[in-house]
Parts: C-alpha cells; sequence; structure tokens
C-alpha cells in the first residue's frame, strides 16, 4: 500500500515538473508572424534618407541602418521573429537619425557659409580701408 | 505513526524540488532585475539635450519621443536581448532629437546672419564710397571725371541705406528716380550739381546738347510734382566778386528758364547766385576751380516722400 503510494507521487512530481517547463518555455520562446510592418517602415525610412544625401552626410548611420536590416531578414529566414522585429525597428531608428544628421550638417553648412561670406566681407573692408590714404 | 512521518517527508521533498526546479527553469531565461546597462548614458545625453537653452525649446516632439525611449530602456528587464534592444532605440532617439533641435536653431540663425551680412555690406559701401572720395580729393588734378566717381560711390552708398532702412515700395520707387537722376541725398533735399561743362566760360547760356542731366530732372519734376526746386549758380575765385556774383545769378536764371520751357511751373523754381561762396574744392588749381564752377539744383524733401 505505501510501496504504490510512493510510486504515484514520484511520477507526478515529474508530471508537474514536465508541465511547469513547458509552461515557462513557452513564455520565453513563443513565435510570432513575421514583423513586416517593422520591415516595411525601415525600408522607407531608409529610402527618405537616401533621397536626403545621408550616404555624403551621415554614411556610418546608413550603412548602421542596411546592416541592421539584412540581420533582419536572416532573422526570419530563422524564425527568430522577436529578433527579426527589434531589428527591424533599429534599422528605422538608425535610419531617422541619419535623416535628422544629413539635415543638421546641411542646416550648418549652409550657416557656416554665410558666416564665411560675412567676415569675407568684413576683411575685405578692412584690407581696403588699410590701403587707402 | 510512521507511515505518517514517512508521507510528511516525501511531500517536503517534494516541495523543495518542485520549488527549486521552477527556480532553476526560470533562472534560464531570466536574471536578477536591474536597470539595463546603457540606460543610464542615454538618460545623461538626454539631460543635457534638455538643459541647452538653445536647442530644448526645439524638435520639442522628437525630445518627447527620446524622453518616451529613455523611459523605456530605464524599466528593469529580465530580457537582455530586449534589454540591449530598447536601449538602443533609446540612444537613436536621443541623438535624433538633438540632430532635428540642431537643424531648427541654425535655420533659427539665419534672419540674424543675413542682416550681418547686410550690415557688413553697408559698412563696405560707404568705406568704398569714403574711399574714393578720398582718392577723388587727392588726384584732384583729374578733374570732374573722378568727382563724379566718387559721387556715384557715394550715392551707391546712399541707396544702400536707403534700401537697408525700408522696404517700403515707394521709397524705392523714388530711390530709382534718384538713381536715374543721379542725385546726392543730403539734409537739404535731393542736390543734382551740374558741372561748368554746361556753359561756356564768362557765358550765362546754356551749351546746346548739354542739357541730358537737366532733361532727366525734368522728368523726375514731372513725377514728383510736390517737390520745389531750389537753382543755386556758384563761380570759381577767378575775377572780381561782383561779376562773379553776376555771373552765378545768370547761370542759375538759365538753368530756371530751362526748366520753364520744359514746362515746369515757375512757382516751384526759385534761382539764386552764391558767387565765389561756398567752394567744394581748392581754387588754386585749375581742376579745383572747375569743380568749384557749378550749378546746384536742390529738390526739396517732401515731409513724408522720405522716411
Amino acid at each position: 500500500m505505501n510501496g504504490t503510494s510512493q510510486a504515484d507521487r514520484g511520477s507526478r512530481l515529474r508530471l508537474t515538473l514536465g508541465f511547469t517547463g513547458v509552461l515557462l518555455l513557452a513564455a520565453c520562446a513563443s513565435t510570432p508572424p513575421a514583423p513586416l510592418s517593422n520591415l516595411q517602415a525601415a525600408q522607407q525610412a531608409i529610402a527618405v534618407a537616401e533621397r536626403g544625401e545621408a550616404a555624403r552626410y551621415a554614411p556610418g548611420e546608413l550603412s548602421e541602418s542596411h546592416t541592421k536590416l539584412a540581420l533582419a531578414d536572416t532573422a526570419i529566414a530563422e524564425r527568430k521573429m522577436v529578433v527579426a522585429e527589434h531589428l527591424a525597428d533599429e534599422s528605422r531608428a538608425e535610419a531617422e537619425l541619419a535623416s535628422a544628421k544629413t539635415s543638421a550638417a546641411k542646416a550648418n553648412a549652409v550657416n557656416d557659409e554665410m558666416k564665411r561670406s560675412n567676415s569675407t566681407l568684413v576683411d575685405e573692408m578692412k584690407r581696403s580701408s588699410g590701403d587707402k590714404p | 505513526m510512521n507511515t505518517t512521518k514517512y508521507r510528511d517527508v516525501i511531500l517536503h521533498r517534494t516541495l523543495i524540488a518542485t520549488t527549486v526546479a521552477s527556480i532553476l527553469l526560470t533562472a534560464a531565461c531570466t536574471t536578477a532585475p536591474v536597470k539595463p546597462d546603457g540606460a543610464a548614458e542615454a538618460r545623461v545625453k538626454l539631460t543635457q539635450l534638455q538643459s541647452d537653452p538653445n536647442l530644448a525649446s526645439r524638435a520639442a516632439v522628437a525630445i518627447q519621443d527620446a524622453e518616451a525611449a529613455v523611459r523605456a530602456a530605464e524599466q528593469p528587464e529580465v530580457n537582455k536581448e530586449l534589454a540591449a534592444h530598447r536601449v538602443y532605440l533609446a540612444d537613436r532617439k536621443v541623438d535624433t532629437a538633438k540632430a532635428l533641435a540642431e537643424t531648427r536653431f541654425a535655420e533659427d540663425q539665419r534672419p540674424e546672419l543675413t542682416a550681418q551680412r547686410d550690415r557688413a555690406r553697408l559698412n563696405a559701401r560707404t568705406d568704398e564710397a569714403d574711399a574714393a572720395k578720398g582718392q577723388a580729393a587727392a588726384a584732384r588734378a583729374e578733374g570732374a571725371e573722378q568727382k563724379a566717381a566718387a559721387d556715384r560711390a557715394r550715392l551707391d552708398a546712399t541707396t544702400a541705406q536707403l534700401a537697408a532702412a525700408s522696404s517700403d515700395q515707394q521709397a524705392a520707387e523714388l530711390q530709382r528716380q534718384i538713381d536715374v537722376l543721379q542725385a546726392k541725398p543730403t539734409d537739404r533735399g535731393l542736390v543734382l550739381t551740374l558741372g561748368d561743362v554746361l556753359f561756356t566760360t564768362g557765358r550765362a547760356d546754356l551749351k546746346p546738347g548739354a542739357t541730358g542731366n537737366l532733361s532727366k530732372l525734368v522728368a523726375f519734376l514731372d513725377k514728383y510734382p510736390d517737390r520745389t526746386v531750389a537753382i543755386q549758380g556758384y563761380t570759381d575765385s577767378v575775377g572780381s566778386e561782383d561779376y562773379n556774383q553776376w555771373l552765378s545769378e545768370r547761370r542759375a536764371d538759365s538753368v530756371k528758364s530751362y526748366l520753364i520751357e520744359q514746362g515746369i511751373s515757375s512757382i516751384r523754381l526759385a534761382a539764386s547766385g552764391k558767387g565765389r561762396s561756398d567752394p567744394v574744392a581748392d581754387n588754386d588749381s585749375a581742376a579745383g576751380r572747375q569743380q568749384n564752377r557749378r550749378v546746384e539744383v536742390i529738390i526739396s524733401n517732401p515731409p513724408t516722400a522720405l522716411r
């Protein structure tokens, strides 16, 4: 009677352990569908950055964005959808950063040119008034 | 009694084993909850941006976005991959907000830069005019040609001043008219200096064909009928004072008669002779004397037309 009840408890214990394990594993390894809209958003952000001449003004960020997007594609092929979604979002953030840096660089270039021409004007003025009696 | 005790021990062990197994399995995908690596650095960058007086008020939406991303990154997260992802996004969003704010800041500085450029240009022209004036004085021997150049340069400077002072359309049109006339705006009014090329030496009548500038004056007076004109004759110091006084009056009268012939009402015209007074150049040289022999046409400033 005692022996039987012990064996029963042993198998119940194994069952409990197995079930708990499955539940916990499921909690951190679900497989959602491919993050297509995130990929699309990243591609769009890259296109915007490229139209704004990011290749010239923020080449590092732009190439990082391309790399992340390629990694996202690879992750999808490997069915790692969560990783793929994160990579796509990172690609998009990187492309948006490239665009922002590009506009900042362009705006500063315009201002620098204005400052340069202003100081040239002032210099020329000083020189010409210095030459005259 | 024994059986019950044994059962208790078994139950106890089962509980411990289950707990340990659960902890082990949980540990397989979690670690102790702490603030993710890199979140603090993102927060520092964001705080710098938010406390920069030049940038904080610009790109408000992007800065809000960055704030939300940093807050998400700061959440304790047991999943390392997710934590790193959030930190990455926060870092990029802070940088993006900063770049956008810098863009706005640069754009907002442009009006001031433009104003600086205009001021520098104006100064350059005024200097140019002064330089031309100095040159004209030094090389007076070269005569009226250079004086005209200096006048033109000074006029350019005045034009620039007027243009900078007002974008008013009326002022612009008037300016164009003054440009055509090559008159000099002064406190007394617009001064148009007619050189002695208009007259033969010792004679008071206008040379035929020397009326080009006068016809521009007529056109100007037609366009601005509320302006009156003072015509003043001047001579050099050669000859007696009486003669010079008489000659300067006759020459001023000649110009007045010409204007009346061209249809300008005599009520608007006052002619007078100033003789050898108020020389504009040295009477010791021929070139200086040539500059002193002149007729000045002073067009009154109506109080409202010139701002």
